[in-house]
């Protein structure tokens, strides 16, 4: 008989550093997966124990075909069944929880890594997802699709300098207070406003620093839940949406896949009107474009409203990125992961100094592909 | 009937009862139908039913049949021998089946031993024919400014010697062999029409021996350039798909960390440093953090070697090419498994085998570690190991 229900039970993070290279990225996986049994006290038991595991890693980062086959001594899953998430890392927590739905096992781990600093540049690699001819040759980038994604999105918004200083400034003073983070010195406006321009209109502070990081969770069915947390969290819904991979096809302020993953993660959980049932919301913001922009795709503004939402305390109001967000730096493949993780933290009441009180719902979502082309969506309650 | 592939539909029909296995097929109940389209083309009825096979040709409809083929008698032929893959036939929809596709492709092999072209007279294009064309398929835009003269000596039928000599963006072909010659290719005639028509591949052909070159390699390799591809009288030419080369490229650096360190600054100064499990005893080469089989860290380092003992190999003779280059490494060589001496016996390394021992090389050869000159904390440092004969013991 399939479980009903699904429970995050333990999250450990490796620290988010721009230039691990005094470790592997097994060494960094491993450290995960001890804290992770320290804290849950599962076993590898084939019986009893974690048999599944669901990992992800970026092939091209790593620079290895089938990237997980170098690290499953680490995931605890050499001996046990394996296997890999080829999108961005919260994707392997919708993928686990099917496992568990489907009666298939009851215990899935979740391991997910990314070392930037490893190559010689985080845009070379980004290049790569390109078409071979004419994206490449032009040069796009994530960076490059981003900008003309953050040049279309402040016009129809009406996003200024001002408010996307505004962004990094307040990512960095909440960074400040996770120990996790990457960049956690706090900025002043001015410094963001005469930061360098790397591809206009997105400044150097607007971008997330090269990230090394490592993060995992454990996932229970309901009946075993309690076996390994008294605090569980469960997941209530989880969707992902894909658009096409040709920018010029698409409408880069729409949102179009967001909504459609947003949406079919809130019927999923039963959500009536986001605005009123969340309280929490980590999205992955790899640019300060990209917050009120995601923010929109998660209906928690009307369209082109982003600017104004912030301006209104929507950041507040809806407690968006307390972790400090991916703009305080998290490696790209796992960056919604890590968002999961700290939504989870938060809901368990472990969140440290970033704790705020009277959670009951909560939203990470991510996405993968140059200027949001495929977003995934999951809704976590206590 | 007209030939495809160098046979008919008519002769696979008719070599049917010869192929058909009836104790496959005791518990088979089936009637297929086929209809093939085009010139060679008509319908017909196998009939099999337990472990019996009658197959009929069919004038008008097809009537009975569980499971009917519909295709053009080439791609019929062509499936069957397998010059044609089924799957693309059927995405293509140049072949059609009412019925189930899958239940066919697995049930026909199993009833049936593959059908094979009839034996035939030689290749009805001869090296001589290929060769007559070569004036008409000249394109002087590509050759403007070259001078070279070509010599072919192709053995057997429909062979002979002949010079192809291009100047001054004109090409003449004459029978037998110049001197001197840019560059002189001798194979057999068949071999020859086999690459020109494209039933054997070049490279292929090359490496493996059959076609020789002589003189200046370049220039042979050049020479397809310079003319038209040829095409087999009556042939339809394929339509040209454009495929684009890109080569990709970026740097890494790669973290060794503690453990794995420890294993790089061991082989600078020419140690080999291995960890060993605290549970089950194991020796990690190279070092690693965990013990995967015990799920423990591993912490103590231990020296094995410097010689060892070869456990398993392989000889290559196809190189994995460089990726950036395409350069290819000197074969054979060979992949060796040591077990440096005081490492656990599971635990081999993989390591070049120094080319001029591969002779002498049997499971069970004690070997050397062979260093460069200056190490300095790489996998470049060990160059691979060789033979240690002195001691005797192979």
């Amino acid at each position: 008989m399939a479980t009903k229900r699904v429970a995050i039970c333990a999250v450990a993070q490796h620290k988010n550093d721009s230039d691990l290279w005094h470790k592997r990225f097994q060494g960094m996986l491993l450290d995960v997966l001890e804290e992770l049994q320290a804290q849950a006290g599962f076993t590898f038991d084939e019986e009893t124990g974690v048999n599944t595991i669901v990992s992800c890693s970026d092939d091209f980062f790593d620079a290895r075909t089938i990237s997980n086959n170098g690290v499953t001594d680490v995931l605890g899953a050499q001996y046990r069944g394996e296997e890999k998430m080829a999108q961005e890392g919260l994707n392997a927590v919708g993928y686990a929880q099917a496992v568990i739905l489907s009666g298939y096992a009851d215990l899935v781990l979740v391991m997910g890594h990314c070392k930037e600093s490893q190559s010689e540049s985080r845009r070379m690699i980004s290049n790569m997802g390109f078409d071979p001819f004419y994206g490449r040759a032009v040069g796009l980038d994530n960076l490059n699709a981003a900008a003309l994604q953050a040049r279309a999105y402040m016009k129809k918004a009406g996003l200024t300098e001002e408010q996307l200083a505004g962004i990094v400034v307040r990512a960095r003073q909440l960074a400040a207070r996770n120990p996790y983070a990457n960049a956690r010195e706090i900025v002043e406006a001015g410094k963001v406003v005469a930061s360098p321009q790397l591809c206009d209109p997105i400044r150097q502070l607007h971008a997330y620093p090269v990230s090394d990081g490592a993060v995992g969770m454990l996932l229970a069915s309901e009946e075993r839940a309690a076996e390994f947390t008294d605090k569980p969290v469960w997941i209530a819904g989880f969707a992902n949406c894909m658009d096409s991979y040709f920018l010029g096809d698409r409408d880069l302020t729409a949102n179009f896949a967001l909504k459609q993953a947003a949406g079919r993660a809130y019927r999923k959980a039963g959500i009536a009107d986001p605005r009123k049932e969340l309280d929490l919301v980590e999205v992955m913001d790899a640019y300060a474009y990209q917050q009120p922009l995601w923010l929109e795709g998660l209906g928690l503004c009307g369209d082109g409203e982003g600017a104004r939402f912030l301006d209104q305390g929507g950041q507040e109001k809806y407690r968006v990125n307390l972790s400090g967000g991916m703009l305080a730096g998290n490696p790209v493949i796992i960056a919604g992961l890590y968002r999961a993780a700290e939504a989870a933290l938060q809901l368990k009441g472990e969140a440290g100094e970033r704790q705020v009180p009277d959670l009951h719902r909560a939203v990470a979502h991510s996405t993968t592909g140059a200027a949001g082309q495929f977003h995934s969506v999951l809704i976590l309650e206590r | 009937m007209t030939e495809y592939f160098g046979t008919t539909v008519a002769d696979i029909f008719a070599t049917m009862p010869k192929r058909f296995k009836p104790e496959e097929a005791k518990e088979v109940d089936i009637a297929i139908g086929y209809e093939a389209t085009g010139e060679g083309g008509g319908k017909w009825k196998a009939t099999i039913k337990h472990g019996t096979l009658k197959v009929e040709t069919v004038e008008g409809e097809l009537t009975g049949c569980k499971t009917t083929i519909h295709t053009d008698a080439e791609t019929f032929v062509g499936v069957t021998l397998g010059k044609i893959a089924a799957l693309d036939a059927l995405s293509s929809q140049k072949l059609r089946v009412a019925g189930d596709p899958k239940f066919l492709m697995l049930l026909l092999p199993k009833i049936f031993t593959p059908y094979a072209a009839p034996a035939k007279k030689p290749d009805a294009v001869t090296a001589r024919d290929i060769i007559a064309t070569i004036a008409e398929r000249f394109r002087p835009e590509k050759a403007e400014g070259v001078a070279m003269t070509i010599g072919y000596d192709l053995a057997g039928e429909g062979g002979g010697k002949w010079t192809i000599v291009i100047r001054e963006g004109k090409c003449a072909v004459r029978e037998g062999l110049a001197d001197p010659l840019t560059v002189k290719m001798t194979m057999e005639a068949k071999t020859y029409a086999g690459m020109m028509v494209g039933t054997i591949e070049a490279v292929t052909a090359f490496t493996s021996g059959q076609v020789k070159i002589e003189g200046d390699m370049a220039a042979a390799g050049a020479t397809a350039k310079y003319f038209l591809k040829y095409v087999v009288p009556g042939a339809t030419e394929a339509e040209e798909l454009i495929s684009l080369r890109v080569i990709n490229s970026i740097e890494q650096r790669f973290a060794t960390g503690p453990v794995m360190g420890r294993w790089f600054a061991g082989i600078r100064e020419k140690k080999f440093l291995a960890n060993r499990c605290p549970k089950c005893g194991r020796t990690q080469i190279p070092p690693r953090e965990i013990c995967a089989w015990c799920r423990v860290r591993v912490h103590e380092f231990v020296e094995v070697g410097p010689k060892g003992v070869v456990t398993h190999f392989d000889i290559v003779y196809f190189a994995s090419p460089d990726p950036l280059t395409g350069a290819v490494r000197d074969t054979p060589y060979a992949t060796a498994y040591v077990v440096f001496d005081g490492a656990t016996e599971r635990e081999a390394i993989t390591l070049d085998l120094k080319q001029e021992d591969i002779p002498r090389l049997k499971e069970g050869a004690r070997v050397r570690p062979v260093w460069a000159e200056v190490t300095t904390g790489s996998y470049r440092d060990l160059i691979g190991v060789e033979l240690d004969e002195e001691e005797g013991s192979i």
